[in-house]
């Protein structure tokens, strides 16, 4: 049962790909209004000036710039992001190796945090004002209040450095002795994720713990929690059921923002860690003006936050019976 | 068979600053089977903290500082087949069961009266509109609570039930698959009504069962209750500031002030033969359908603070008729036939009498004649006593 109408989502996945065409064109503009060329790299200084001519020729660059725009539409829209000249590699390819990396890191740590925020806002909601709010509320927000690449640091020095636990970089062992199979691959990743996820969550649950915690504190006043109470339900089933159910519902806002958030410190935390996603390209990608990585990465995080609008949509419906979309259009 | 036995309750909410006000003093009152029961008053007289307590649903500052509610039904693991308290029980010191079998409700923990409420005891709030819960179907909030305290009940049995209740108090059965968003205020109000019904409870507290609904409502609501009333047997007491309703419903009703009760009895008699300066004020400020031209007559000032109250009557403030004797004590309820009769003497013990707390009690006539007047009720007048 979904209340969202067809025709509501048909509306909505066009307007998400019209946002998606403005996303484009702004990052065709933006990246060609910096400083340098894209074939800055690819010169050196005992080229003549025609082997760079013959350069700028292969990579289209001689075309007129709206002609060079009209061409990088066309070619995103059916899905050539094109080819990497820092990479030497399909650009494609390049996302499809990185991504799923950055996903796994930023997906766990986003997972965790989600699921520890909302339970300790619960709690803390509901005994709002006691110590253990009041201890647990001010040292949270003193953990907000670090940079999470600082926090990361701490992590590596402590678990790795001094105490030599856990690996604080890459993904995998780099050259392992272990014979390769899914077992054992799978627990390497896990052990090289543990020390990136455990420093992003340790501060990450706070933001929805902050939205969780007033919320619940202003449903404990309302007259359906009073009646849970009255009909015999134990103060567990009141808090969580009938409670905590209904101040989800802002929860869910917040996760698609700090989903926003989590992206944009992947530029830092990948470096922190060595973590070979697409935050590293990113930074990369920039540095040496190679357009077609940064143009594709940045679309696809685009493409992620926009994807992820419209799960929220879907994620509304079956929080909040009472909102509806695509009613009386 | 009395069901409900409030006796000597007193109520207090902790202040911060180690005050603490005084939500009701020795109040006592009783319900019997099958009956309905009024408790009025203005805004902040205690009468809802009075109703919450019995079932421990206070604020988090509200404590009761001393009394007893004795109910005739007992916890389900104190019971027999027949629901009455098995004779270990009653033996039992350590358990709060008297020789009748009633159980002093007061004594409870949270977890034992939690097996109480709804199924003994239920209690339809005072925003009732807002008691629905928005996100989950009127229909399995009903079945919630049937399953809260008849475990053995299947799902679908308890589903049929919760269709059959909203039926009876004049709901679609289908509509209990919709979300409260979808039914009007009304229909929210009589569902919460059916949902009070779901374990056929003894006593059904009502607080303003009326209060947000337009007239016509209100009396569709009225006959609703009344309806339950002689369907399930079921006592309800009724708590509403609108003395019209209780003059509608009520068999018995107490008329609150200040966290005392003023005057209790009848209906008919504290209508008829009203004993108390407190209620025949609350009865020159309502309007009657049959004089049009009534001047409506209000009482002036406030109601106290009740923040650590003196000991004088509660209403002397504001009252018309108070004398020197009023600021040193509140009265005692004394029995209003004996006073007109023998005049003042003692205090009446008969809770079910008509009974009144005042000092003059034996100069009712006089009373009633002034307090028609418009002036006797004026600011001045009162300040000037």
């Amino acid at each position: 049962m979904t209340r969202i109408s067809g025709k509501y989502l048909a509306k909505r996945i066009v307007v998400s790909y019209l946002t998606l065409l403005v996303i484009m064109s702004l990052l065709f503009v933006l990246l060609r209004s910096m400083p340098g060329s894209f074939i800055t790299s690819m010169i050196s200084s005992g080229m003549t000036a025609e082997q760079i001519e013959r350069i700028r020729e292969t990579w289209g660059l001689n075309e007129p710039l709206w002609k060079q725009y009209v061409q990088f539409m066309i070619n995103y829209q059916t899905g050539n992001f094109g080819r990497s000249p820092t990479y030497n590699a399909q650009v494609w390819d390049l996302i499809v190796r990185r991504m799923p990396r950055t996903l796994v890191l930023f997906g766990s740590t986003f997972i965790i945090g989600f699921i520890i925020g909302p339970l300790v806002g619960m709690y803390l909601g509901w005994w709002r004002g006691s110590t253990k709010d009041k201890s647990i509320f001010s040292t949270s927000l003193l953990l907000y209040s670090m940079p999470s690449f600082w926090i990361s640091w701490l992590f590596i020095w402590v678990i790795n450095y001094e105490l030599d636990w856990l690996p604080s970089a890459y993904m995998f062992t780099q050259f392992p002795e272990f014979e390769w199979t899914a077992f054992t691959v799978m627990r390497d990743v896990l052990y090289h994720i543990a020390l990136p996820v455990m420093s992003l969550t340790f501060i990450g649950w706070v933001g929805s713990m902050l939205i969780m915690r007033p919320t619940m504190n202003q449903v404990t006043d309302e007259g359906y929690v009073f009646l849970a109470r009255a009909k015999g339900l134990s103060e567990r089933t009141v808090m969580v059921k009938h409670a905590a159910r209904n101040a989800l519902i802002p929860v869910a806002t917040g996760a698609v923002v700090s989903l926003a958030f989590l992206i944009d410190g992947s530029v830092i935390i990948e470096n922190v860690f060595n973590w070979p996603g697409m935050g590293q390209i990113i930074v990369s990608a920039v540095l040496n003006r190679d357009f077609p990585v940064a143009q594709a990465v940045f679309f696809m995080l685009a493409l992620l936050i926009v994807v992820m609008r419209l799960l929220t949509d879907v994620v509304y419906t079956y929080l909040d019976p009472r909102i509806k979309f695509g009613e009386g259009e | 068979m009395t069901l409900l036995e409030v006796n000597d309750l007193s109520i207090r909410y902790a202040v911060d600053d180690g005050s603490s006000v005084h939500a009701t003093d020795d109040v006592s009152f009783s319900v019997e089977r099958g009956e309905t029961y009024g408790l009025v008053g203005e805004s902040g007289c205690g009468k809802t903290t009075l109703a919450k307590s019995l079932v421990h649903l206070l604020d988090d500052n509200g404590y009761v500082e001393n009394g007893n509610v004795w109910f005739d039904g007992t916890l389900p693991q104190w019971s027999d087949e027949q629901g009455d308290a098995t004779q270990s029980v009653i033996d039992d010191p350590d358990k709060p069961v008297r020789a009748d079998g009633k159980t002093d409700l007061a004594a409870l923990t949270n977890a034992q009266i939690r097996d109480i409420r709804w199924r003994d005891i239920a209690i339809i709030p005072q925003s009732a509109m807002n008691a629905l819960n928005p996100v989950y179907k009127v229909g399995d909030q009903i079945v919630e609570a049937i399953l809260r305290h008849e475990p053995e009940t299947t799902a679908d049995e308890a589903h049929e039930r919760a269709r059959d209740l909203l039926e009876r108090v004049g709901i679609e059965p289908d509509r209990a698959d919709d979300y409260a968003h979808q039914f009007s205020g009304g229909m929210k109000q009589r569902a919460v009504i059916a949902m009070a019904m779901a374990c056929s409870p003894d006593l059904l507290i009502a607080d303003e069962p009326t209060t947000a609904l337009d007239v016509i409502i209100q009396d569709r609501i009225l006959e609703e209750l009344e309806k339950l009333q002689e369907e399930f047997g079921v006592s309800i007491l009724v708590i509403s500031h609108d003395i019209s309703v209780m003059a509608e419903i009520c068999d018995r009703m107490a008329v609150m002030y200040g966290g005392k009760v003023m005057e209790s009895g009848p209906k008919d008699e504290i209508f008829g033969e009203t004993a108390n300066p407190y209620t025949l004020g609350l009865k020159n400020s309502f309007p009657t359908i049959t004089s049009a031209d009534q001047d409506l007559v209000s009482i002036p000032g406030t109601p106290p603070t009740l923040r650590d109250p003196d000991d004088g009557c509660r209403f002397r403030d504001r009252c018309p008729f108070a004398i020197e004797e009023c600021h040193a004590s509140h009265p005692p309820m004394y029995d209003v036939e004996a006073a007109e009769s023998l005049g003042r003497s003692e205090e009446g013990t008969d809770e079910r009498a008509h009974r009144s707390a005042c000092y003059r009690i034996d100069e009712l006539e006089q009373l009633r004649t002034d307090a028609i007047e418009e002036s006797t009720w004026t600011e001045q007048r009162i300040e000037s006593r």
